[in-house]
């Protein structure tokens, strides 16, 4: 409390007292949040204007029965109950996501970080195979996918001609209920480019002198991973697992693309979101659509709270 | 207060405005604007543009946009601007979207502006049927076509096996794709396409036996029995080798370039009429057309000639006159036919039928002469879908994917699907 | 460790510190050369398909066309109405200034978030990665009856704008990891020189975080060069298509479709991306590297 604040007998004066503590309160919150919200500001004109307005509306429309040429009804939960109870498509969906999700994430995550790895190290013809390496994520959703992934693993695809030297007859991979998912995982893998860049970004921030200094001291190259790159590449492994897995989540594309939009053979890859997409534009549901997209949003909500609470028990930030 | 016009006035401002709009000046001559929007690929979007762009020399003064998609982004489009209230003038439409559109409210209906502004005197009643909903006319035919069996004429003359005819039942044409399959002149290839999931020849099938799909007030109308039945034949086809098995079917994304046929995997695949063309395109071997099979060797009436596909306006344009127009002079306009040609099927007006059946080369000959060649095939134009039918459809393909893979015996298949499609119905 | 002197190193392969035996070399680019020839094969085909004759494509198994056939590239690039180099401009137009809005406004977002304290940042932050989880098609609807209320459909205002208002919570969560990861004893010192926030911001962020800020470009190129589904909604005109919206209108399931076109206009799409990453990844990889503070 600065002097200003004392009467000159030493006494505070608690009207002055609590007027400059009011300015200056107003003073000091205004200069610690003004940058923050300064700098926030693009986002937070873009988050009203943009986005929260439609997501409300699709969150009113759940409650509606919406055909697009008319005005939406009003329904009540009847959408959600019948999600819940009546629906085996959502039931399927679910379980072909949840699929996709378990199997594509972790190796594409594997496959990423050893090849960044792997790259990091100096080879000779490095840039090279780094671009190889990411070529296949530039074909993206591509119409020629769908016709490439045919050749590769239909019943006299490459795939079958390889397996057959050595004595397998494979089934015809994409198109049978069984395995046809499988091929949209392979599909995921293969374009691991993305989140090997960012693990090549991660590791190229890994400071060089660490590793000299370990190496002086003797460390050996499996410690040196294990308790220098690790660790510091803790934040970029989460970011990559969180958002490949909601990405993996919202997947659309390759399966509307490889399954012609059907989700077939017998609903295989019947991708939620390919589900959604055909309720709202196959069967003008547009209100069952949006219910299942918000289900969707609180089932990826609850996944990536779960994530970040977890996190701090293995994610080292260097603040 | 009538505003008295003398002669000589009303020459002068006539001589006027005559002049004013032969300069074009939009403000008087008032530029009208059209947005066309149709499914399809490149070649129809060349003969489409063209009949826009001799519209457009006839009629001076407007102005046609024409946008186009493939089949999947199409509706999605649409849908979109529809809702949007930004819906083009005129749509092309198909056989199973109609109702819906028109019941909700996106579409014009158009029977106040015959026989004047819209002639449809020479076509068939049927096919302007097709295209009324509630007794509304909504859309106009664009062209007829049929179902069709495509056959590969070089791989069955490779195997020995004479083609089906006209009269071929069933239980024949089993044998023959049996032998084809058998006599394994091409690795791979089987005698014929697995129909148990395409809902036309299913259609086709219900109907030599007196049933239907739908009810015309939108209810199924066919039974456990007759699905049963269904699946039962196309299983024990799987087992005689005569079809191709579960997982080949299951390439087919019911589109020309994944039919068995256009892949090699099977000598007879099944389709529309008017995609003939195209499929010949896609194949190096010489194709042809046939009907669906006979049940018996009376059977009859399995067959219709339905719309390919319509054009309808939307009921948010500002230019329904000048759209309805433009619907008139596309489908009765001699050079506007020979621009079209059949690439979206058979004319619907018999005057431009045979303006067009002089021009047509040999593979555009063979759906014409097809359809027409029907006979006692050909029954009566079935009502347009319920809303639900494109769901039904799927249905139809998913359960029959189930029996195919061994997931589901055909009786349950059957009852399931009866089932289904009643659910599917109810919820409207 | 602390003993060393604090200095900026460029990130340098470590090649002098871990000398691996020949053999060892040899088997990893074995390794590597094997999954590259996986890796490709696709786009291998892909190419050999877009050169061959067109009733061959789908009949032939082999890579090695039977004939070399360019027509099909003659045939894409015109056969549309419009000419695809037309699309490629568009396409060139809208993921240059998507890749703009994008490092721009995420930057300034994510040092918001990952260096500012400020009453509610973590509801914002919630509310930020909230945005990410929703489906696009469901605020589909939505955002275009907004967009059509403000006249902007039929331009590329709607795929553009947002992106200046940093709608792409991608980016900011991925810059977001990283600024954190940068050591906070250089904001500080820098703010008891009196730094403000904005200069932090320019003099030291950014700087420093050149690697992430390309991986951002890079992917915001090639997400926006390979994006079909606004293109679709937002773009009536063909004249304004994208390529790919330009190469889905090769394809039509029920008429005949231009598969030779359309292998060929693909493979021509690669090329400028294939570029634009070739470029972008020497910033990200000779990117500048901190032990720490200067002293």
């Amino acid at each position: 409390m600065s002097n200003a604040m004392r009467t000159p007998a030493g006494a505070i004066n608690v009207e002055r007292y609590q007027g400059a503590v009011a300015e200056g309160r107003f003073r000091r919150l205004w200069n610690a949040n003004a940058p923050g919200y300064l700098f926030l500001l693009p986002w937070l004109i873009g988050f009203f204007g943009l986005t929260l307005g439609p997501a409300l509306i699709s969150l009113y429309l759940s409650f509606t029965d919406f055909d697009m040429l008319q005005s939406p009804r009003w329904v009540g939960i009847a959408n959600y109950v019948r999600i819940a109870t009546a629906d085996p498509k959502f039931s399927a969906a679910m379980h072909v996501t949840l699929t996709y999700v378990v199997f594509s994430v972790p190796f594409k995550l594997t496959f990423a970080l050893l090849v960044a790895m792997a790259l990091n190290r100096g080879l000779r013809g490095l840039p090279i195979y780094r671009a190889i390496f990411y070529l296949p994520s530039l074909l993206g959703g591509s119409v020629a996918i769908a016709v490439l992934w045919r050749q590769l693993f239909a019943s006299d695809g490459l795939v079958n001609a390889a397996l057959s030297h050595f004595g397998i007859e494979g089934p015809s991979w994409i198109s049978h209920p069984n395995y046809s998912i499988y091929t949209l995982v392979a599909l995921s893998v293969w374009q691991f480019g993305s989140p090997m860049i960012i693990f090549l970004a991660g590791l190229r921030q890994i400071p060089q002198d660490m590793y000299e200094a370990a190496s002086l001291d003797g460390a050996s190259k499996f410690r040196q991973f294990y308790k220098i790159t690790l660790p510091l590449l803790t934040p970029v492994i989460f970011f990559n697992a969180v958002v490949q897995t909601i990405e993996a989540f919202k997947a659309f594309t390759p399966a509307f693309i490889i399954s012609g939009g059907t989700g077939g053979p017998i609903n295989s890859t019947l991708f939620y979101t390919l589900y959604l997409y055909q309720e709202a534009f196959g069967n003008f549901r547009m209100g069952y659509a949006s219910a299942l997209a918000w289900i969707l949003v609180v089932i990826i909500a609850i996944f990536t709270a779960f994530s970040f609470l977890t996190s701090r028990y293995w994610v080292h930030y260097d603040d | 207060m009538t505003l008295r016009v003398s002669r000589r006035n009303f020459v002068a401002g006539g001589a006027t405005l005559l002049s004013l709009s032969a300069l074009g000046t939009s403000a008087l001559a008032q530029e009208k604007r059209l947005r066309l929007l149709w499914w399809g690929s490149q070649p129809r979007a060349d003969r489409t543009n063209k009949v826009s762009q001799l519209y457009q020399s006839k009629n001076s003064g407007t102005s046609i946009t024409g946008e186009f998609l493939g089949w999947g982004d199409y509706w999605p489009r649409l849908a979109t601007q529809v809702a949007g209230r930004n819906a083009p003038d005129v749509i092309q439409m198909d056989y199973r979207y109609i109702v819906q559109y028109a019941r909700r409210g996106a579409l014009a209906p158009l029977e106040s502006y015959m026989p004047a502004k819209l002639n449809l005197d020479d076509f068939d009643k049927a096919q302007i049927e097709g295209g009324s909903v509630d007794g509304h006319l909504y859309g106009v035919s664009l062209g007829a076509n049929s179902a069709a069996t495509v056959l590969n004429t070089t791989a069955f003359k490779e195997a020995g096996v004479d083609l089906p005819t006209q009269a071929t039942t069933w239980e024949e044409f089993a044998r023959m794709g049996a032998e084809i399959t058998k006599a394994g002149k091409r690795k791979g290839m089987f005698g014929m396409a697995d129909g148990s999931g395409g809902e036309p020849l299913f259609e086709n099938w219900l109907r030599q036996r007196g049933k239907a799909l739908y009810t015309a007030d939108g209810k199924i109308a066919f039974g456990v029995d007759d699905a049963s039945e269904w699946y039962d034949m196309w299983a024990k086809f799987r087992e005689a080798g005569a079809c191709v098995p579960a997982d080949v079917q299951a390439l087919d994304k019911n589109d020309i370039d994944t039919n068995t046929v256009s892949l090699g995997k099977s000598a007879a695949g099944f389709a529309h009429s008017n995609q003939f063309v195209a499929y010949q395109a896609m194949n190096k071997d010489k194709l042809a057309l046939t009907n669906y099979m006979r049940i018996k060797a009376d059977s009859k009436g399995g067959h219709y000639r339905k719309p390919s596909m319509f054009f309808s306006v939307s009921a948010q344009s500002q230019a329904v006159d000048l759209a309805v127009d433009y619907v008139n002079f596309f489908v009765k306009n001699p050079e506007a036919a020979v621009l079209l040609d059949v690439e979206r099927g058979i004319p619907e007006s018999s005057a431009m039928r045979e303006v067009v059946a002089a021009k047509l080369d040999e593979n555009g000959k063979v759906p014409l002469e097809y359809v027409s060649g029907l006979g006692d095939l050909a029954g009566k134009l079935p009502p347009p879908p319920p809303a639900g039918a494109g769901e039904g459809e799927l249905m139809l393909r998913n359960i029959a994917e189930q029996v195919a893979f061994g997931q589901l015996s055909p009786a349950d298949g059957g009852k399931q699907l009866v089932t289904e499609i009643t659910q599917i119905l109810a919820r409207g | 460790m602390t003993e060393m002197t604090a200095s900026v190193t460029a990130a340098r392969p470590p090649s002098d510190i871990n000398k691996r035996s020949l053999p060892g070399s040899l088997i990893i680019h074995a390794l590597l050369i094997a999954a590259s020839l996986l890796m490709l094969y696709p786009l291998l085909w892909m190419v050999s398909a877009s050169v061959r004759p067109e009733n061959e494509i789908f009949s032939s198994t082999s890579l090695i066309p039977s004939s070399i056939d360019l027509s099909s590239y003659a045939r894409g690039w015109v056969g549309l109405d419009v000419s695809f180099g037309r699309f490629f401009w568009n396409s060139l137009v809208i993921s240059l200034l998507v890749v703009t809005g994008n490092v721009i406004a995420c930057s300034l977002t994510a040092f918001a978030f990952a260096r500012l304290r400020f009453a509610g940042r973590n509801f914002w932050f919630a509310i930020m990665l909230g945005t990410l989880m929703i489906p696009y098609h469901v605020t589909l609807i939505p955002q275009y009856v907004l967009f059509l209320n403000l006249g902007w459909v039929n331009t590329i205002l709607p795929l553009v704008v947002p992106k200046f208002l940093a709608s792409d919570a991608f980016f900011i969560f991925l810059m977001v990891q990283f600024f954190r990861g940068i050591p906070r004893e250089l904001d500080e010192a820098a703010m008891m020189d009196g730094c403000s926030a904005w200069r932090i911001y320019w003099k030291i962020m950014l700087p420093l975080s050149l690697p992430v800020l390309a991986t951002a470009a890079i992917f915001s190129f090639i997400w926006t060069w390979d994006d079909f589904f606004g293109p679709l909604i937002y773009l009536n005109d063909m004249n304004t298509y994208t390529i790919q919206l330009g190469l889905r209108t090769f394809v039509d399931s029920t008429s005949a479709s231009d598969w030779g076109g359309l292998f060929a206009m693909s493979t021509l799409t690669l090329v400028p991306v294939f570029f634009f990453f070739l470029f972008f990844q020497r910033l990200l990889i000779e990117g500048i590297a901190t032990t720490g503070m200067k002293r």
